[in-house]
């Protein structure tokens, strides 16, 4: 009942937002109640490692609509609850349509939709609205560069969504079926065969598109630069983590290891390279998202049990940090005026102090710091390597973080700013507190046995060694003089970055 | 069947439409060479679960051992309205940026914009 409930009361608040324009602010902080009720009663019902789920339209498990959701599924809307909220709560001093609150809505009800899907067909199809839905807040201000950033983002995922549609159809001619437990039933024995390669490359491309993979998800920096703040974390927060559910749920299907750690590695390592040599604020951030899913491709990739809940818990910790660096990142630029670094630094004493707080707390949590949330995540992920070399990759990523981030230390020096927001002051602590209490709050969301995976390994000594290893190189390598290429981003070298990236992907699933 | 079907003729479409987003510069026909891409999608997923001679697939029908199977048909009627809801509106979205700048084509356009940017 509450699966269907959750996303289906979004779509709702979304039509009464549309309808009575004055209240449409109050209908989300209403929802806001409706959602924490039903996902503290999704949390009664999955508390012990179980699932509930449940079959849409009495047609059975191959042919009908299954939702089902998991502890996957219950953080994962947790951190839906939190962003959202906490995107609402910002933005509640600003003027904006109500139109707005319909497209936050949509977003919702889709991102919850997602969560619980369990045939590959339902993910296209939500895939699909949360892209439209996107595409309509990025251009959310209609400046020129806005319009043409969602254009492209619309663009490029439709085509790779056309991608994923090919892919389905060749695997329901060979399996007969949509239904992912059902699709790892009957891909038990024959996982080999030339179909179930071709197919798994198709889906896998389509959803790296959207899910910041980063030969292909050329759309993201621009995209996630150029639209509000308030939009900006909720497309790095929210939207993209959706892509990296989806991936997920491929990867225990589909024999795609492979592809994932090459992909992971790449867009680790470039997407720090890109992150190190802008000094566009919004920019870096968005770069930064693009290393970090690396880091969670990686993850996913290797695929054991200890690495996938460090997957879940980093994806979680990663939206939660990142929503409150963008929001941050907002109020920074609107009181300073400036989008480039090393003016910022110029004007800071112009920052509030609030801002400050919550920049500082998200970068401790990105640089994987201990009590921070994105500390939990990236010890379980680094505890569950198997080999040296994939170690060596997790590590490089972890210290080129470190090194992009030491560009905005200045900005943490204490000094008194103009006077705060308390809208604003609100909406960050709704982000930092679970940032802070990540350990206690996943202890108390996850099964018992993901708890202990997560904590046979304890290294905080190593993060701490992360960090000072980074500020060596930040000091003394010439990191300055790396120059990266603008030309990827146009849209008809992102198109065929694209499809060479598919031939990629296949050829890297032929490898044993 | 012959080397006709459904499936290579989706297959070409799909190159066309690849090659038609690639080559061409100007955002209308890209649009159009995007939907192509879709379309041809739709005509595979259909052709492939093709059934000849196959009877309407309705319940309580004459004989419904010999039906086509409806799942394709279900799938790809979602996908058509999605396909149709992007095109729609990114050609509202290509109607105000060629208010905005006189033209349809995508390399000056992006060029102006990322002037406009560093300026």
């Amino acid at each position: 009942m509450i699966l269907v409930l959750l996303p289906l009361s979004h779509f709702v608040f979304s039509s009464l937002c549309l309808a009575w324009h004055r209240g449409a602010r109050a209908l989300t902080q209403v929802s806001w109640g409706v959602d924490a009720a039903l996902i503290g009663a999704l949390w009664w019902g999955v508390r012990h490692g179980k699932t509930i789920s449940v079959g849409l339209g009495g047609w059975g498990r191959s042919l009908g609509i299954e939702l089902s959701a998991d502890w996957v599924g219950l953080v994962f809307a947790l951190l839906a609850l939190l962003v959202g909220g906490a995107v609402s709560v910002y933005l509640s001093r600003v003027t904006l349509r109500s139109y707005f609150y319909v497209l936050l809505h949509l977003l919702l009800g889709c991102v919850f939709s997602i969560l619980f899907a369990q045939d590959l067909f339902n993910i296209y199809v939500t895939l699909e609205l949360l892209t439209l839905v996107s595409f309509l807040l990025v251009g959310y201000e209609r400046t020129s560069i806005q319009i043409w950033v969602s254009l492209k983002y619309l663009m490029l995922t439709a085509l790779g969504m056309g991608i994923y549609l090919l892919g389905l159809a060749v695997l329901y001619y060979h399996a007969g079926t949509v239904n992912l437990s059902e699709l790892g039933v009957r891909l038990g024995t024959g996982a080999q065969q030339p179909w179930v390669i071709v197919s798994s490359s198709l889906l896998v491309t389509g959803v790296a598109v959207k899910a910041g993979i980063f030969v292909f998800s050329l759309w993201l920096p621009a995209a996630h630069a150029v639209a509000m703040p308030a939009v900006g974390a909720l497309l790095s927060g929210l939207v993209i983590k959706m892509g990296v559910v989806v991936l997920m749920r491929l990867a225990a299907v589909f024999p795609v290891s492979v592809p994932l750690l090459v992909l992971g590695t790449m867009t680790g390592l470039l997407g720090i390279a890109y992150a190190v040599s802008t000094y566009d604020l919004r920019k870096l951030l968005a770069f930064h998202t693009l290393s970090q899913i690396g880091y969670l491709a990686v993850g996913l990739g290797i695929g054991t049990r200890v690495e996938l809940t460090g997957a879940v818990e980093y994806a979680v910790g990663h939206g939660l940090f990142k929503a409150l660096l963008f929001l941050a990142a907002g109020t920074v630029i609107a009181s300073t005026g400036q989008n480039d670094i090393r003016s910022i630094l110029l004007w800071r004493s112009r920052i509030p102090v609030n801002a400050r707080l919550a920049l500082l707390v998200a970068v401790l949590a990105n640089l994987g710091l201990p009590p921070f949330a994105g500390f939990f995540g990236k010890a379980v992920l680094l505890s569950g390597a198997e080999s040296v070399l994939i170690e060596t990759i997790l590590i490089a990523i972890s210290i080129g973080t470190v090194v992009s981030f030491l560009k905005l230390l200045p900005l943490f020096w204490w000094g008194r700013g103009p006077s705060t927001s308390r809208s604003q002051s609100v909406s960050f602590l709704l982000l930092s507190v679970p940032i802070v209490l990540f350990s206690p709050l996943m202890q108390w969301l996850l099964p018992e046995w993901c708890w202990s995976l997560s904590f046979r390994t304890f290294p905080a000594v190593e993060s701490v060694l992360i960090v000072v290893f980074g500020c060596l190189v930040y000091r003394f390598l010439p990191w300055r003089r790396i120059r990266m290429p603008d030309w990827v981003f146009h849209l008809e070298e992102a198109t065929v970055i694209i499809i060479s990236g598919f031939l990629l992907v296949c050829g890297l699933s032929l490898l044993p | 069947m012959g080397a006709i079907n459904g499936v290579t003729v989706s297959i070409v479409l799909f190159g066309i439409g690849l090659l038609g987003l690639i080559f061409r510069r100007d955002l209308v026909i890209k649009l159009l060479a995007l939907g192509l891409v879709n379309s041809s999608t739709i005509l595979c997923l259909v052709s492939l679960n093709v059934r000849r001679g196959g009877a309407v697939p309705i319940l309580r029908g004459p004989d419904i051992r010999h039906v086509v199977d409806p799942l394709p048909q279900a799938l790809v009627l979602s996908a058509i309205v999605i396909n149709f809801a992007i095109l729609a509106l990114a050609l509202v979205f290509v109607m105000l940026l060629v208010e905005r700048y006189h033209t349809t084509d995508s390399r000056r356009i992006e060029h102006e914009i990322d002037s406009e940017g560093s300026s």
